[in-house]
């Protein structure tokens, strides 16, 4: 779509006349479209395509507001007198105030990134972004719910993910490099008054983090149809395999924070350990988040941020598991 | 992307998840209480976009496409962030089309075969007694929560209505099912029942079953699939909302 500049005169078509034509042509197109989609598997990849984006799209348009509000109406003094000027300090802090934002993942990131934009040090703005969807009330209040008899999950839950949320934060500020992280320039996005900025800042953010939400969706509804249901079966008995399955099902799953602890209490020939890894890892990592994060905060970050947290938070989960849960 | 297209996808997805939250289709994919929220995003994506589009026509398209600060995405960092919008926005039409074009169904027979599991162990195993009524309406997880966990104990002597599509066996018959969501239906999670003595239906066929508990299912497993003799059984629509 490159277009070349220098000659005004010649035409030469834009995105616009791109989308009409396309549009025009799939609705010609619809019913053979639609046959396609007449297998069973498709279908169901659909069905769970269009679930996880109708999903997932409210808390990620909450979560543009709430950016959008932070750079229109929230003064960036105000983060500097919040938190602690130590980033050290700051870490736990912004980490225990995962608390007060009740969504699940998709609402932290484009948060996360307005923070860091107003001046909030990364490492604590990181903390932030890991703990807020694991540890909110929603959260724990259906982790509680879906485990009966087992109070201790949503104790053990709680403490993995604080930890795991600090952890991180503490090696972003002794090891991150300022540049891994993208944080695109903002300054076209101040307005002429808070409500255009606010207006500006959300429209952005939605628009870049929206196709990478899709993408997301698009390969969990995809993997959710193509991994075999019964190879977990096989893993289930093995202790520290079946604690590295889970983890791994919860990336490839990408089901919503709120929701994770019920479909982890329906796999019961696991371990109540390995099912507080698919809990500690699924709000942290999985493919939706780290898509979403890759389109915020860019690939370098994504490739580095996304494996070193599923690690820790694995690690931390066999270790109040065992701590907690036996 | 230009700041027209911009506009457009966002009112193009905004538009799509109004259409589906304002009828009845949300169900086929969240819970109900979800709607508000999909009305309340739907209708604050359409404003944004069209506020953008405001914007964009009062500027006039001619300065849009001279000044190159709002077109610099064609030559970006390589990362497709540019000021203007970035290509991956044009991904949010792929949902957009999804639910326009396709509308894709309620989950039903081929997601419920793929659970391998029968629903989920219910927080008290002690269930509390069936409501009145002859037969009384209940729904096909309670039957297995009742039938499963509780030793069928508070079914005894009771005729129950379920309504649920058929999901067929790979060793004959049919199981009488119905999927629980929590979130959305990526989450969901099968509950089946074995109706006795009944002819074979199609996959997804929706029907009304009057009947009786047996014993004989096993007990005290998430994989133990309660009996049910049928008394009668009638073909129904499918209800308004797929999922319990």
């Amino acid at each position: 779509m490159s277009e070349a500049p220098t000659e005004q005169a010649r035409y030469r078509p834009g995105s616009l006349e791109i989308l009409a034509v396309g549009l025009v042509l799939l609705v010609i197109g619809q019913r053979w479209i639609v046959g396609i989609f007449d297998d069973p598997a498709l279908q169901t990849g659909a069905t769970i395509f269009v679930s996880i984006i109708v999903q997932a799209l409210p808390f990620l348009v909450l979560g543009v507001v709430l950016s959008g509000a932070i750079a229109a109406f929230v003064p960036a003094s105000f983060w500097r007198r919040a938190l602690p000027k130590n980033p050290a300090l700051a870490v736990p802090v912004a980490s225990c105030a995962g608390v007060v934002l009740p969504g699940c993942e998709c609402a932290s990131v484009p948060v996360t990134n307005g923070l860091i934009a107003r001046g909030v040090t990364p490492a604590a703005a990181l903390a932030f972004l890991l703990s807020a969807p694991a540890i909110n009330p929603v959260v724990l209040a259906s982790t509680f719910v879906a485990f009966p008899g087992e109070p201790m999950m949503v104790v053990a839950r709680f403490i993995a993910s604080l930890a795991t949320a600090m952890i991180m934060g503490w090696l972003w500020l002794r090891f991150g490099k300022a540049d891994w992280l993208r944080i695109g320039p903002r300054d076209h996005l101040v307005g002429s008054n808070s409500w255009h900025t606010f207006r500006l800042t959300a429209t952005h953010d939605f628009l870049h983090a929206g196709g990478f939400l899709v993408i997301g969706g698009l390969t969990a509804a995809a993997l959710n149809v193509i991994v075999p249901q019964n190879w977990m079966d096989s893993v289930a008995a093995q202790p520290l395999l079946s604690v590295l399955a889970m983890a791994l099902l919860a990336v490839v799953l990408s089901i919503c924070s709120e929701a994770d602890a019920f479909v982890a209490a329906s796999l019961s020939e696991f371990s109540l350990t390995s099912k507080l890894a698919f809990l500690v890892v699924g709000p942290m990592v999985d493919i939706k988040l780290v898509s979403l994060q890759v389109g915020t905060f860019g690939r370098r970050f994504a490739a580095r941020f996304a494996p070193a947290t599923f690690v820790f938070a694995v690690l931390m989960s066999v270790l109040v598991g065992w701590w907690l849960l036996t | 992307m230009r700041r027209e297209v911009q506009a457009i996808v966002l009112i193009l997805i905004g538009g799509a998840i109004l259409r589906i939250s304002i009828g009845d289709a949300y169900l086929n994919y969240v819970k109900a209480n979800m709607r508000i929220w999909l009305i309340l995003s739907g209708a604050l994506l359409v404003v944004l976009g069209g506020m953008a589009l405001i914007d964009v026509l009062r500027k006039g398209r001619r300065s849009d496409e001279a000044t190159p600060h709002d077109e610099p995405h064609e030559h970006d960092d390589g990362h497709g962030h540019g000021h203007g919008g970035p290509r991956s926005a044009w991904l949010l039409l792929l949902p957009v089309l999804a639910i326009f074009l396709i509308a894709p169904p309620p989950l039903g027979a081929y997601a419920a075969a793929r659970d391998t599991t029968n629903g989920v162990q219910p927080r008290e195993a002690k269930a509390p007694p069936l409501p009145e009524g002859d037969p009384v309406p209940i729904s096909v997880s309670s039957y297995v929560s009742r039938a499963v966990w509780d030793d069928g104990a508070s079914l005894e002597d009771r005729n129950v209505q379920m309504t649920g599509f058929a999901t067929p066996n790979s060793e004959g018959g049919w199981w009488l099912t119905r999927l629980a969501i929590s979130c959305c239906a990526a989450d969901a999670i099968a509950y089946k029942i074995q109706p006795l003595e009944v002819s074979d239906l199609p996959a997804d066929t929706w029907v009304t079953v009057t009947g009786h508990w047996v014993p004989g299912g096993g007990t005290k497993s998430d994989t133990a699939i309660p009996l049910l003799v049928v008394d009668s059984l009638e073909q129904v629509a499918q209800p308004e909302n797929p999922y319990e």
